[in-house]
């Protein structure tokens, strides 16, 4: 990131369309009312999947409503004059964001509504997480990135890299400029000086220094968050004790929660998770088909249908895992600090980031392994039983990278299937042929 | 034993009535409006042709894309588990079944006892499906059967693109423009289907023993293209229409049996 980059006033648009105040308002409130319905369901069925649900998944329902507490929270720390900073990537150095007094949120839409909004700005062939993402924009819809005072853009596939450009017309962007080759000693220095340049501007920016001690405590709550996590997803390894569904909206809401009381809260639930296991209460039966998702992130609230048709589906299959950046990677991997030097912790972050990312934006002279390896070890240590591969349309890195998995899968004689979609809830009933087959097919394995 | 397998699908609905493990009648009727009563006419037809009765019917099994509105169903079945059923019960060494219906194709890979282990749907699209031959009938102005008899009759195809049926209409326009002989465009409308279930048979690997189901496998026209671009012969069973409610049928008898123990 150097000063160029830097959009700080936003100029005239050069993207985003000319659009009245009275068709934003009117747009917003009927998406936003869309929205809220269809968040009240998600949840509802959830619910319904397991009779035992437990108690500890009150606190995320609540804070799954995106137009709810968390937004009226963040709201009031504004006021007091704390900064918000949003984030469309995972790359995003938010230990920084912390240290600096400031609050990170992921702004990426999950609202295939404001998909068609975004279709006045770029063509349908765009991936749809972008053009939702730029629709939610054009009618404010997304609180949290109405609320972010900046944007950090990470540019790692197309789709964000021009993104961040259609944002800057709103907001003020930062752009990190990651590299798409990362097991080399350039890179991770190149990328290391992108964190230090962002601690500068986070620190301008909030005014706020951030400081050996600062840092430090911003880490180990990160730590924390992460053992949290780990604890977590270590409890559906065995005979499931909770829903695909509820484990990952657990994880897709430390997106946006305060990190320490989401990880107070994730801690509470593995205790019931813990004493459900001794009980042995499962929330279905151990011989259901154990199914992984992977590919393209999938946000809250409306992209739900994936998951909702595996655990509904007739037969049932159960999600014990993902390998998306919207689930399971967003704190599987700590900071690893040694000697919590500010030099240190900075490259830890850095490291942290970059080398541990199984983002298909990277590719390598020697084919990085990592996602593959990643993933087989997945398939190994959660005892999955199938992978079903999600890509929208559009999605090129995924879409692209799925023969090679699909390879690498087949060598251990693990099933995968591709399944794309569109922001779009039309497509369930076909959707639901796929899945059901997909399972019933698992099923059969099963009973061989 | 009597067992009743339903294929509720986007244009016909097809049932098959299945006595000791043998075919013992056949019905069918447009889906229509209404798939619910398309398919009590179907099954109605069939037990009158083998002189049953409802009630000796031990088990009936629903798949195609509207088997969550079949009659009678005491489970349903997906329409690649049925394929793959009826391929290998009727070829029993097929493992790739491929199903081309009017709206949908897919190819389905799989085991001994046609136990299916991977699948491929073409996405989303009509391009590689029956309604596409329709289309392109339309715009040729022949009949739809008269389609298959007319491309064996070309010499060379000419290429036209099937990602979509609409960009393809437009492809076949241009050609009827250029003054191709319509047996050539007609050549290219089966080689454009071929080459996307060509493709998509090669994502699952091929293998030499195919089976080809499905209403589009009743179009020889169809049939030649898809054998040139796979460099095989596919087998086609007497009925490929009828392989979806047989495997419906033949799913049923397993589970009656399974229910019996």
């Amino acid at each position: 990131m150097n000063e160029e980059n830097i959009m700080n006033e936003p100029v005239d648009k050069r993207y985003m369309p000319e659009i009245s105040r009275k068709e934003i308002d009117e747009l917003k409130t009927t998406m936003k009312a869309a929205s809220e319905k269809v968040i009240a369901e998600n949840i509802e069925r959830m619910k319904k999947a397991d009779p035992h649900r437990p108690d500890a998944m009150k606190y995320f329902d609540e804070i799954s409503n995106l137009f709810g507490m968390r937004q009226e929270e963040i709201q009031a720390e504004k006021e007091k004059g704390k900064k918000v900073i949003g984030y469309m990537c995972l790359f995003a150095p938010t230990e920084l964001i912390l240290a600096a007094d400031a609050i990170p949120v992921r702004v990426n839409s999950g609202w295939y509504d404001t998909s068609k909004l975004g279709d006045r700005v770029v063509p349908v062939e765009v991936c749809p997480v972008i053009r939702s993402t730029i629709g939610a924009k054009m009618i404010e819809l997304s609180p949290f990135m109405e609320q972010s005072d900046a944007l950090i853009s990470v540019l790692t596939c197309d789709g964000m890299t021009k993104l961040s450009e259609i944002l800057s017309d709103y907001k003020l962007i930062w752009g990190m400029n990651v590299p798409r080759i990362k097991d080399s000693t350039q890179s991770l220095r190149f990328w290391n000086d992108e964190i230090k340049q962002m601690k500068t501007q986070i620190e301008q920016f909030t005014g706020n220094k951030i400081t050996r001690k600062n840092l430090k405590e911003a880490i180990e709550l990160s730590h924390r968050a992460t053992k949290a996590f780990r604890r977590l997803q270590e409890l559906r390894k065995g005979a499931p004790v909770i829903m695909g569904r509820d484990a990952m909206l657990v994880n897709q809401t430390f997106l946006w929660d305060d990190k320490l009381r989401w990880t107070e809260k994730t801690e509470a639930l593995c205790d019931e998770l813990e004493k459900r296991a001794q009980r042995k209460d499962w929330v279905c039966s151990p011989d259901t088909p154990r199914v992984m998702i992977t590919g393209t992130p999938m946000f809250w609230p409306d992209n739900w249908k994936l998951p909702t048709l595996v655990e509904e589906s007739n037969p049932q299959g159960i999600i014990v895992a993902d390998e998306q950046c919207s689930g399971e990677r967003i704190l599987n991997d700590p900071v690893g600090v040694d000697e919590w030097s500010m030099d240190d912790m900075l490259n830890a972050i850095g490291e942290r980031y970059l080398m541990a990312s199984t983002c298909p934006c990277f590719t390598s002279k020697n084919g990085n392994q990592d996602r593959i390896n990643w993933l087989l070890n997945k398939v190994k240590d959660w005892n999955v039983q199938g992978v079903v591969y999600y890509v929208v349309r559009g999605c090129m890195l995924y879409a692209m990278e799925y023969t090679r998995v699909k390879k690498a899968l087949d060598k251990i004689n693990i099933p995968v299937y591709y399944l794309d979609t569109e922001y779009t809830r039309e497509d369930v009933g076909q959707m639901k042929t796929r899945v059901e087959a997909f399972l019933e097919m698992l099923t059969a394995r099963v009973d061989m | 034993m009597i067992t009743v397998g339903m294929d509720l699908g986007t244009q016909r609905v097809k049932t098959v009535v299945l006595k000791d493990g043998a075919v013992a009648s056949r019905g069918q009727a447009l889906s229509g409006f209404d798939p619910t009563k398309a398919a009590e006419q179907a099954v109605d037809e069939a037990l009158k042709v083998a002189n049953l009765k409802l009630s000796d019917v031990a088990y009936f099994a629903a798949t195609g894309s509207a088997m969550d509105m079949a009659p009678y169903a005491n489970s349903t079945v997906s329409m690649m588990g049925a394929d793959a059923k009826a391929g290998v019960y009727l070829f029993p060494k097929a493992r790739t079944i491929i199903d081309v219906g009017a709206e949908e194709a897919r190819a389905v890979k799989c085991g001994d006892k046609g136990i299916m282990v991977d699948f491929v749907v073409n996405e989303r699209c009509a391009a590689g499906a029956g309604v596409f031959i329709e289309a392109m009938a339309r715009a040729l102005e022949v009949k739809l059967e008269d389609m298959g008899p007319l491309a064996l009759k070309a010499e060379r195809a000419s290429p036209i693109n099937a990602s979509c049926v609409i960009f393809g209409e437009s492809d076949v326009v241009s050609l009827i423009h250029r003054q191709e002989p319509k047996p050539e465009i007609a050549r290219a409308v089966f080689d454009a289907m071929a080459d996307r279930i060509s493709s998509m048979v090669h994502r699952l690997g091929v293998n030499p023993d195919v089976v080809l189901i499905g209403g589009v496998a009743k179009d020889e026209g169809f049939v030649a293209s898809l054998n040139r671009k796979l460099g095989l012969t596919v087998s086609i069973p007497e009925y490929p229409d009828y392989a979806g409610a047989l495997g419906a049928a033949l799913t049923a008898a397993t589970r009656a049996k399974g229910a019996q123990k």
